[in-house]
């Protein structure tokens, strides 16, 4: 018996104590992502943000008519609870949550860095999981123009980090003492955080019978993806930040890794459901460059992107819990705007990659492109060429 | 006891990724080799980023230790 409890606590520590490598959560990613693609519904983070707000702001009566989509059952608002879920019972089980509070001026930027992200997201699609990685996975060639944005809006946003070290001034909050006697919260997370599982995965089976079975299994699927992301740390925002800082290119390899494989899965469906082709490719060409740009500046004043920004919020971050909300607020007004007013007829038309070559050159052309920034990221590991820092 | 002296200090209690490893870099250029940097934290990113970091900028890492309410990390000047 002692054996096995032995075997247990070593197995344990090798998920909850250590953190994964990033190249594992990029496969890991890569699989959950398709199996949400082949539940119909592809991953993204800033739709289901945006159907927080939109039924917040119509129920303080600033939008006329009730969303379309419900508040927690939609489809896009299941994989983002799903991913605050995760990441929080992650957190638990690894004793890693807490109530985490920043300075004023780095709480001041969180909330600036949501609006960005907020109002950048609407314009490209999707945050940079939604607007780059699986629109890309998707086939669509907006994505490819977000990339491109969010490197530019990465080093604008760089800069300013830069800038902003040499010239403010930032206290510590306060920290509480830690209480003599209470309860030991460190040896309590881990219970907490397995019955939480435990209630998902009983929820999510009430659920199929309900007749929700889509939305359980995206809820469960998302759930995974928040405890890989919490586990590995994973952050799209360091793939395109880091080369740039420490010039480690570290995540910039696993995202790489994690969207060549995503294309393979996403076009295998995409074949042989010709009525799911245009699932997830966006009008954004123009949108794409521009969000970008924005998002990427945002995301780098906030610390994390759509992603980023839940699973550290799930792990008692108050910055990035600020910056989730004003992201999920600014997507929703913003968004509600731009319908009203057609203006985003203008940001370009929807093009399916494969449309225009075909399925062998589309996959062909997307990896070249994410072995290119591997390679161009890995030259620079050696060289610190493009670092700024 | 602290088991390594500081010749400088960075307070990174309350920031969170990237701001602790920026400032460390930035502090570290200044140090002359053998030096060592205390860096007070409360990121549990920072665990992971700082051994990653100075592998990669050739300083040393020497260990954390866990104080009330936050954990410093020692980085040797190389």
């Amino acid at each position: 018996m002692s054996v096995l409890v032995e075997k247990f606590k070593e197995g344990y520590s090798l998920l909850f104590d250590r953190n994964w490598p990033l190249w594992v959560g990029g496969i890991l990613l890569a699989l959950l992502g398709i199996i949400c693609m082949a539940a119909g519904r592809p991953w993204g983070v800033a739709g289901g943000l945006r159907v927080w707000s939109d039924w917040l702001f119509y129920w303080i009566g600033l939008y006329p008519t009730a969303p379309g989509y419900a508040f927690f059952l939609s489809n896009t608002s299941i994989l983002t609870w799903g991913l605050l879920f995760g990441a929080f019972g992650a957190a638990l089980l690894s004793r890693q949550f807490a109530w985490r509070n920043a300075p004023r001026w780095e709480l001041g930027k969180g909330l600036v860095g949501g609006v960005f992200m907020g109002v950048g997201s609407v314009m490209a699609g999707g945050c940079n999981v939604g607007g780059f990685y699986t629109a890309l996975a998707a086939g669509s060639v907006s994505g490819f123009a977000m990339m491109a944005g969010l490197l530019v809006g990465a080093l604008i946003g760089l800069k300013y980090l830069m800038w902003e070290i040499e010239h403010i001034d930032m206290k510590p909050p306060k920290q509480k003492a830690s209480k003599e006697g209470g309860i030991e919260w460190p040896k309590v997370q881990p219970w907490l955080g397995a019955l939480f599982f435990l209630f998902l995965v009983g929820w999510a089976y009430c659920l199929s019978f309900r007749a929700y079975t889509q939305e359980a299994v995206l809820m469960l699927a998302a759930v995974g993806i928040g405890i890989v992301i919490q586990r590995c740390r994973f952050c799209f925002v360091r793939s395109f930040r880091d080369p740039f800082m420490t010039g480690e290119a570290v995540a910039t390899r696993a995202v790489a890794l994690s969207v060549i494989l995503s294309v393979f899965g996403f076009f295998a469906i995409k074949w042989f459901r010709t009525d799911w082709q245009m699932i997830y490719i966006y009008h954004h060409w123009i949108g794409g460059l521009v969000g970008g740009v924005i998002f990427g500046i945002g995301m780098l004043l906030a610390g994390g992107c759509g992603s980023g920004s839940v699973w550290r919020a799930g792990e008692g971050q108050f910055k990035l819990i600020l910056a989730v909300i004003t992201f999920s607020m600014s997507n929703s007004l913003f968004k509600n705007y731009v319908w009203t007013r057609d203006v985003a007829s203008s940001w370009g038309k929807p093009i399916f990659l494969p449309m225009v070559t075909d399925y062998f050159w589309a996959i062909v052309i997307t990896a070249v492109v994410m072995l290119v920034w591997w390679a161009i990221m890995a030259w620079n590991e050696e060289t610190d060429s493009l670092t700024i820092v | 006891m602290a088991e390594w002296t500081a010749d400088e200090i960075l307070d990174a209690r309350g920031l969170s990724c990237p701001m602790p490893i920026l400032k460390t870099k930035k502090i570290m250029k200044k140090l002359s080799p053998g030096q060592i940097l205390e860096i007070q934290g409360t990121d549990p990113g920072t665990r992971n980023d700082l051994p990653a970091f100075t592998e990669r900028s050739g300083d040393e890492f020497l260990g954390e230790e866990q104080k009330d309410g936050y954990i410093s990390f020692y980085v040797k000047k190389g």
